[in-house]
């Protein structure tokens, strides 16, 4: 244990007289993440399982992992097959050099190596200001409100990064996670009291406060000069017909090699991620199958009405599920536990109308081609709502037992 | 305050006198400032006229820009001619004015306006009026420039504007709307001075006489006479740009005036 | 005169209408893309809350008490149209960009409150410097939101440019949000913050407090 008492030297330091008690939050957070925190229950006992939301967040982040690689070499294969095709040329600068630091010579869309490499040179440089910046504030409050830092940013920070296009300039990124951390979360107490879900919260005030690094047709391939309707843009133009005339076939939305977000691409690695999650039950099933059904049966209801006008209103649910930002909302930004409804009832109302509300953001709202964040932020605010229906109908059913 | 201000005739009179006063200070002021407040709105129309056509010049009297430099006239859109004078006696039955012919107003009444059908709507506007009131600068009877007053429907709401072409009703000198509601720095583009300039010097028809400009996403092909710029992001907005242009100086809008025009001057 | 000044200085910050009686907020979030339309506005709220307060606490001894709030909306309502009129005729540019709020300032909270909470039992001068006193302060927070907005939304201010932006060959890239209304509620609710943290007494009583649930056992 020679970390152990290390560390356990250092205590008095930080610990309430101490030289650095400011900084308490500091170590703190080294502490309790190397080993589990000293603090124990002191009223009645409920003792369920040995996870707890250290754990459960690192869970979380782990389980972006398929997605995040996968995306990182999509990445590299979008751009480095753009370039081979002549469609855009080498965007020239410090990512170029370090790609070729890290041995990714040339633009080989074959070379896994080079997409991986060309994809870790986009996605890392976001990732750690995302990191640094939103870690900054997070350390800042905990400072100054003496509370601890809470892991929950680790999920923040990766799910915020995962859903930036990948030509996204590093000061956006650093201005985004700054309003999603302090506006999202901190004004309103810090994590648990935020009513938004913060990486979505600091995406949206991106889309809006600068359109032209977050949607259009030509930031979602790193390669210069390179413009292509995503697959969910041309669907807004003429349906499936259109999505399949831009050699995009639906195996390849599954899979993920289409354009898009860093990590939002593939249905399949968000699926894996999300599966696990589920099956350890740290993701609420019934959220995800609430945002299913809700998914499925407007789209078919859509379906059924038809639009000479709207090609949209022809999607099938199949398309919806594996286009934009859909499976990745689902999985990881609507099953936040902060931010969605607690009861289980209320769980299955709140996927529900995510689903209904993205459909009906993707068909009816001609701006907007995507509507997954919007819908998620949307069903947040009315979250603290439907729990509470579902526990005044739960205690109207009881008195009436009793009475 | 005591109890007697609360008896009824005490509370009518206070309630009457203030009536009294506070309508002849309103009334007052609505008609001192009437005849100032008419001039202002008729100006704001006529820059967006001059600014079309290229003539406005800073800090001179809009007034006078106008009226020394263009002339007002009615045009029958179906027939594709100016009004005759039985048409100006319609207009004013009908409870407008000639003079500062207000287009908005005659599209909402039934006599002066009909429905459109959806298939000859492109724009989105609804209802098509009978008479339009067109700006045309002039050498003698030579006409160098002609402003044509155009709106439709962009992404949240009407464009209004003015297209302005040369005498050849074909190169375009200026497009510019005064009134829109569209995003702020998407949409809302369309005022800015770089893309307005791109209409500049672009021709409405082809070779063979038909409508053939059109804003294209993406951007336009080199050297294309015929072919702007979309505003990039503001994918709806330009599609209304195109349609509502389009569609004006198609033959349901100014596209019989147009053809007349050009037969006379050849 | 002190109390003039306490009346004028007041309503500044301890009791600023928008940041702590969140009153008047429809406007400030509609107006404030542009300062000069933002100013304007502060002159013509300032103006009828100043008038409106004087002329109700002139006759405020003669007001019957149950048709009170009709009169004070007959006078505010009056002051408004003829200021709308006067806009209409000298700064007809301003008031298209008003638009309707230049009207809505009869329903504006801060005016009427005013009326009712002091010009109906104070003096018609010192009511009337009480509204002065009421629109700046509303001034306050509108020129700031205001400011923020235009230079970081659009890059200039008052129309001329600050910072050049991107499109026309500078370096800014304008944040679009700030146009867009809701930024005013971001910026107000920040301004808010920060005048809570600078003065404590404003920050209400917790309703409750949660009790903690675990404690340090101090061992490993």
């Amino acid at each position: 244990m020679g970390l152990r008492s290390i560390l356990d030297n250092l205590a008095p330091h930080f610990e309430k007289g101490g030289k650095y008690e400011k900084m308490y939050p500091l170590y703190e957070a080294v502490d309790t993440g190397l080993y589990s925190p000293p603090n124990v229950t002191n009223n009645t006992a409920h003792v369920r399982d040995g996870i707890d939301l250290k754990r459960i967040m690192i869970t979380v982040w782990a389980c972006t992992f398929p997605a995040l690689f996968f995306g990182m070499y999509n990445i590299g294969l979008q751009a480095n097959e753009a370039i081979a095709a002549g469609n855009g040329t080498v965007l020239e600068g410090w990512r170029e050099l370090l790609i070729a630091l890290l041995g990714g010579s040339g633009h080989n869309a074959a070379s896994l190596w080079d997409n991986l490499v060309f994809g870790a040179a986009y996605f890392l440089p976001v990732y750690a200001t995302t990191f640094i910046v939103g870690g900054f504030w997070e350390v800042l409050f905990a400072t100054i409100r003496r509370h601890e830092v809470n892991e929950g940013f680790f999920v923040t920070s990766i799910l915020f990064a995962l859903t930036l296009p990948p030509t996204i300039p590093l000061w956006q990124v650093a201005l985004g996670i700054s309003f999603g951390v302090v506006i999202g979360k901190e004004v309103f107490g810090g994590t648990g009291k935020n009513f938004l879900n913060p990486a979505l919260a600091g995406r949206a005030f991106l889309f809006f406060a600068y359109p032209a690094s977050m949607s259009g047709n030509a930031v979602w391939t790193a390669a210069d000069g390179f413009t292509g309707a995503t697959a969910l843009g041309s669907a807004a133009e003429g349906g499936v017909t259109s999505i399949l005339n831009s050699g995009i076939t639906w195996m390849d939305a599954f899979l993920g090699t289409i354009q898009g977000s860093m990590g939002e691409t593939s249905t399949l690695a968000i699926l894996i991620g999300g599966a696990v999650l589920m099956i350890m039950n740290i993701a609420a099933w019934r959220i995800v199958a609430g945002v299913m059904v809700g998914m499925v049966a407007f789209s078919l209801l859509l379906n059924g009405i038809g639009s000479d006008t709207n090609p949209m209103f022809a999607l099938p649910w199949y398309w919806h599920l594996v286009l934009g930002g859909f499976a990745f909302g689902m999985v990881f930004m609507a099953t936040d536990p902060v931010s969605a409804s607690m009861t289980n009832k209320g769980k299955w109302v709140f996927g529900a109308l995510i689903g209904f509300m993205v459909v009906m953001i993707r068909v009816v709202n001609p701006a907007f081609p995507e509507g997954m964040m919007l819908a998620i932020l949307f069903a947040n605010l009315f979250a603290p709502l439907i729990d509470h229906f579902v526990v005044q109908a739960n205690i109207k059913r009881r008195i009436a037992r009793v009475s | 305050m005591s109890a007697n201000n609360d008896s009824i005739q005490k509370t009518l009179i206070v309630a009457i006198l203030l009536c009294l006063v506070c309508s002849v200070i309103v009334a007052g002021s609505a008609v001192g400032l009437r005849s100032k407040q008419q001039e202002n709105k008729a100006n704001d129309k006529r820059a967006a006229v001059l600014q079309a056509a290229g003539l406005y010049e800073q800090g001179k009297s809009v007034a006078e820009q106008f009226k020394s430099k263009i002339q007002t006239r009615i045009v029958n859109l179906a027939e594709g001619r100016f009004a005759t004078d039985a048409e100006l006696k319609e207009i004013r039955d009908a409870g407008l004015t000639v003079d500062n012919f207000d287009q908005k107003k005659s599209s909402k009444t039934p006599a002066l306006s009909r429905a459109l059908g959806s298939d000859e709507d492109p724009a989105s506007i609804k209802r098509l009026e009978k008479f339009a009131a067109v700006f045309i600068v002039a050498d003698g009877d030579n006409i160098q420039k002609i402003i044509l007053p155009v709106h439709g429907y962009g992404l949240w709401s009407t464009l209004y504007g003015f297209l302005a072409l040369q005498g050849d009703m074909d190169t375009i000198v200026g497009l510019g709307f005064y009134s829109h509601a569209e995003t702020p720095g998407l949409g809302g583009e369309v005022d800015n001075p770089k893309w307005k300039s791109l209409w500049v010097g672009k021709h409405v028809f082809n070779d063979k006489g038909q409508v053939a400009i059109s804003v294209v996403k993406g951007g336009a092909e080199e050297g294309n006479p015929n072919q702007v710029d979309g505003l990039s992001g503001a994918t709806l907005t330009s599609r209304g740009v195109n349609n509502l242009v389009r569609f004006w100086v198609g033959d349901t809008g100014f596209g019989k005036l147009i053809d007349n025009l050009k037969a006379q001057g050849a | 005169m002190s109390e003039i000044k306490k009346v004028l200085t007041e309503p500044l910050f301890g009791k600023n209408p928008i940041a702590v009686q969140i009153l008047g907020i429809c406007s400030a979030l509609a107006v404030t893309t542009s300062l000069k339309v933002t100013l304007v506005m502060c002159v013509a709220l300032t103006l009828v809350t100043a008038c409106s307060s004087a002329s109700i606490a002139l006759i405020r001894n003669q007001i019957p008490n149950n048709i009170r709030i009709i009169v004070q909306m007959i006078i505010i309502a009056s002051l408004v149209i003829v200021v709308d009129q006067i806009l209409k005729a000298y700064a007809y540019d301003v008031s298209k960009q008003l638009s309707v709020f230049v009207g809505l300032i009869i329903t504006n909270c801060i005016v009427m409150g005013r009326a009712e909470a002091f010009a109906m039992k104070n003096g018609p001068v010192l009511s009337f410097f009480d509204g002065i006193g009421n629109g700046l302060g509303y001034s306050l927070m509108l020129i700031s939101v205001g400011t923020i907005r235009e230079l970081f939304g659009a890059g200039k201010l008052l129309g001329f440019e600050i910072l050049p932006l991107v499109k026309d060959g500078g370096w800014y890239v304008p944040n679009g949000l700030l146009l867009l209304p809701p930024s005013a509620f971001f910026i107000i609710a920040l301004f808010i913050w920060a005048l809570r943290a600078w003065k404590k007494e404003l920050v209400e009583k917790a309703e409750f407090k949660i009790l903690p649930n675990t404690e340090h056992s101090g061992g490993h």
